[in-house]
C-alpha cells in the first residue's frame, strides 16, 4: 500500500535512473530500458488503483486527493503506458532518425522522460496552489521540448522542437505575469484562497481580472485552445508520433485538470469576474471548434488532421468547462483517450511497414490489413463522434451541459463543427476501404501491437455502449 | 520613497519589452533572451507584491518563494532550449525563425 504522492514520487525516482542506466550501462543491459520502463508505469498503475489514501500532513494544503485528483492520475498513467508501448512499436525509427551518421545512438531518454512527465502530470492532477501548478507544469513542458525535438535528424521534428520551445516559453512567461497578478489582487496562493477572496467587495476586480485573463491563456497555450492553437498543427506533425500521442492526450489532460481547477476558484460563489471568465471560455470554446474543425476539411496528411481534430476536441471541452460540467470535460477526456492513442499507434505500426501518414498512402489499407483498416475506422469513427462509439457520449454530454445553461449559439457553431467532423474523419476511413488497382504486400502486426490495438477498440465500443463504465468512475 | 506601483510599472514596461521583442525580433537566440527578460519581468512582479502585502505587519513570502521555483525553471528551460538551438544551428547554419518555416498548411 503506497500514497500516491509516494508513486509519483517512485516514477521521478525511476526515471532519473533508467537515464542513469542508459548512459553508464553495456549494450545489452541497455535493451532492458523500453521494458524497465513500461514495467514501472505498469506497477505504478497497480499500486495507484489499491493505493493507501493517507498522504502526509505537510503537504495536504499543497495536494488534492479528490476524485477528479484520481480520475486525471490514473487518466496520466494509463496514457503513459500506451504511450510507451507506442514508442517500442517505433523504436527503430525513432533510433534512426535521432542518431548521426553511422553512429549507434542510445535512445533509452525516449523511454525514461516520459516517466518523469507521467509525475509531473499526476501532480498537476493534485495541484491545489499556483506553486504545486506551477512547478509540475514546467516538469511536463521542459521534458517534452527534449522529447518534441528527440529526433534531431528529421528537420521537421528539429523545427517542431524549436516552435514548441519558443512558444511554451512564452506562454510560461504568461503564466508566471498571471500568478504574480493574481497573487497581487487576492494575496494568496491556494486555490481556496483566490476563491474566497474573488467574492470579495475589497478585492481589486480589475487586477484580479487582469492576473486571470494572462493565467488562463497560459492554460489555455498548454491545452491548446484558441487562439492559443496555432503550435498545435506544426508541433503535433513535426514531433515524433509517440511523443505526439503522449502530447495530445496526456498533456492535454493535464492542462484540463489544472485550468478545471483555475476556473472553480475564479467562478465560485459571488466572485466578481464570474461573468466575464464564463463569456471568455465561451467564445474561446466557439473559436476552437470553429478553427479546429475549418481547416482540418482540407489536410492531406493524417497526423497534421489528428493535430486539428485535437483543437477541435479542446473546443468541446472547453465549453464543457464554460458550462460549470467539470464532470463531462473529464468523461470527455476519457473518450478521447482510446481513439486518438488508437489513431496514433495505427499511424506507427504503418510507418514501421514503409506506409507514410499522407491520406493518399493509407489506399488500399483494407486488402492489406484487416485489422488495421478495422481499427482505423474505430478510431475515427469515435472522434466523429458515430453513435455505440466513446465519442459519441462525450459529444452528448458536452451538448447537453451547454443547452441546459442557454448558450444555443454556441451550440450552434458546435454542431456546425462536429458536422464537419463527419466530413473529414470518414475521408481516411473512406481512403482505407476504397479498392485499389494490382497487387499489394499484406502489412506484419506485431503481436504486441495486436493486443494494444485490441483493448483500444474494446474500449472504445464499451463507453460507447455502456459509459456507466466510466461515468462510475467520475462519481 | 519607492511605492508597489513603480515596482509594477517597471515589470510592466519589462514585459511588454519581451513580448514586444518575442514578437519583432528573427534570432531565435534574441528571442530566448525576450522570453527570459518576461520571467523576470513576473519575478519582480511578485516579489513587489510580496513584500507590500503585510500579514501582521510582516511581509508575505508566499510568493516570493515562487521566485526561487521559478528562476529554478527558468535555468532548466535555458539549458534544454539552447541545446535545440544549437541543434538547430548544426542543421540548417543559421539561427533565423526563417529556417523553420517548412511545417506549414
Amino acid at each position: 500500500m503506497m500514497s500516491s504522492f509516494s508513486i509519483e514520487i517512485f516514477l521521478a525516482v525511476v526515471g532519473v535512473l533508467l537515464i542513469a542506466l542508459d548512459a553508464f550501462a553495456t549494450e545489452l543491459n541497455r535493451k532492458v530500458v523500453p521494458w524497465a520502463a513500461i514495467g514501472a508505469t505498469g506497477l505504478a498503475l497497480i499500486l495507484m488503483l489499491t493505493r493507501s489514501a493517507d498522504i502526509p500532513a505537510w503537504i495536504t494544503p499543497f495536494y488534492a486527493t479528490d476524485s477528479l485528483a484520481v480520475f486525471y492520475k490514473v487518466f496520466a498513467l494509463v496514457t503513459t503506458l500506451i504511450v510507451l508501448i507506442i514508442a517500442l512499436e517505433g523504436d527503430f525509427i525513432t533510433a534512426y532518425f535521432s542518431s548521426s551518421e553511422g553512429v549507434k545512438t542510445r535512445i533509452g531518454e525516449f523511454y525514461a522522460l516520459p516517466l518523469i512527465v507521467c509525475a509531473g502530470m499526476m501532480w498537476m492532477a493534485s495541484a491545489k496552489d499556483l506553486v504545486a501548478l506551477f512547478v509540475p507544469l514546467e516538469l511536463v513542458t521542459v521534458s517534452f521540448y527534449v522529447l518534441v525535438a528527440f529526433t534531431r535528424r528529421s528537420a521537421m521534428s528539429l523545427e517542431a522542437g524549436v516552435k514548441y520551445l519558443i512558444l511554451g516559453a512564452l506562454s510560461t512567461g504568461v503564466l508566471v505575469f498571471g500568478i504574480a497578478w493574481v497573487y497581487g489582487a487576492t494575496g494568496s496562493l491556494s486555490f481556496e484562497g483566490i476563491a474566497a477572496a474573488a467574492s470579495k467587495p475589497t478585492t481589486n476586480a480589475m487586477a484580479l481580472m487582469l492576473g486571470a485573463a494572462l493565467l488562463l491563456a497560459g492554460l489555455g497555450f498548454k491545452v491548446g485552445a484558441a487562439p492559443f492553437q496555432i503550435w498545435i498543427p506544426d508541433v503535433y506533425q513535426g514531433a515524433p508520433t509517440p511523443v505526439t500521442a503522449f502530447l495530445s492526450v496526456g498533456s492535454k489532460a493535464a492542462g484540463f485538470v489544472v485550468l478545471t481547477r483555475a476556473v472553480q476558484a475564479f467562478t465560485g460563489d459571488g466572485s466578481q469576474i464570474a461573468t466575464q471568465v464564463g463569456n471568455a471560455l465561451l467564445s474561446a470554446a466557439a473559436l476552437t471548434i470553429l478553427l479546429g474543425s475549418l481547416p482540418a476539411i482540407f489536410q492531406t496528411n493524417v497526423k497534421r488532421l489528428m493535430a486539428y481534430s485535437s483543437i477541435s476536441h479542446a473546443g468541446f471541452m472547453v465549453l464543457a468547462l464554460a458550462c460549470g460540467a467539470t464532470g463531462t470535460v473529464a468523461f470527455y477526456m476519457g473518450t478521447y483517450l482510446p481513439a486518438t492513442l488508437l489513431g496514433f499507434l495505427l499511424l506507427v505500426v504503418l510507418r514501421t511497414q514503409g506506409v507514410g501518414d499522407e491520406l493518399k498512402d493509407l489506399a488500399g489499407l483494407s486488402k492489406r490489413s484487416p485489422l488495421l483498416a478495422f481499427a482505423l475506422a474505430v478510431a475515427f469513427a469515435s472522434m466523429a463522434g458515430l453513435p455505440l462509439t466513446a465519442g459519441f457520449m462525450g459529444k452528448l454530454l458536452v451538448f447537453m451541459a451547454a443547452i441546459s445553461k442557454a448558450h444555443y449559439g454556441v451550440v450552434a457553431l458546435a454542431v456546425v463543427g462536429a458536422a464537419a467532423g463527419f466530413y473529414y474523419y470518414f475521408r481516411p476511413i473512406l481512403t482505407a476501404y476504397s479498392p485499389v488497382e494490382g497487387e499489394s504486400t499484406k502489412l506484419q502486426v506485431s503481436p504486441v501491437a495486436r493486443v494494444t490495438i485490441a483493448v483500444l477498440i474494446v474500449g472504445v465500443v464499451a463507453v460507447g455502449v455502456y459509459p456507466k463504465l466510466l461515468q462510475s468512475v467520475l462519481k | 520613497m519607492i511605492t508597489l506601483n513603480d515596482y509594477l510599472l517597471v515589470a510592466g514596461i519589462l514585459f511588454a519589452i519581451g513580448l514586444a521583442g518575442v514578437v519583432v525580433r528573427r534570432n531565435i537566440i534574441v528571442i530566448y533572451m525576450c522570453l527570459e527578460m518576461m520571467l523576470s519581468a513576473a519575478n519582480l512582479t511578485l516579489v513587489a507584491f510580496s513584500r507590500f502585502h503585510l500579514v501582521d505587519g510582516a511581509p508575505d513570502y508566499a510568493a516570493q518563494s515562487l521566485v526561487f521555483f521559478t528562476i529554478t525553471v527558468a535555468a532548466a528551460e535555458v539549458a534544454v532550449g539552447l541545446a535545440i538551438i544549437v541543434a538547430l544551428f548544426r542543421a540548417k547554419q543559421s539561427v533565423d525563425v526563417e529556417s523553420v518555416t517548412k511545417l506549414k498548411g
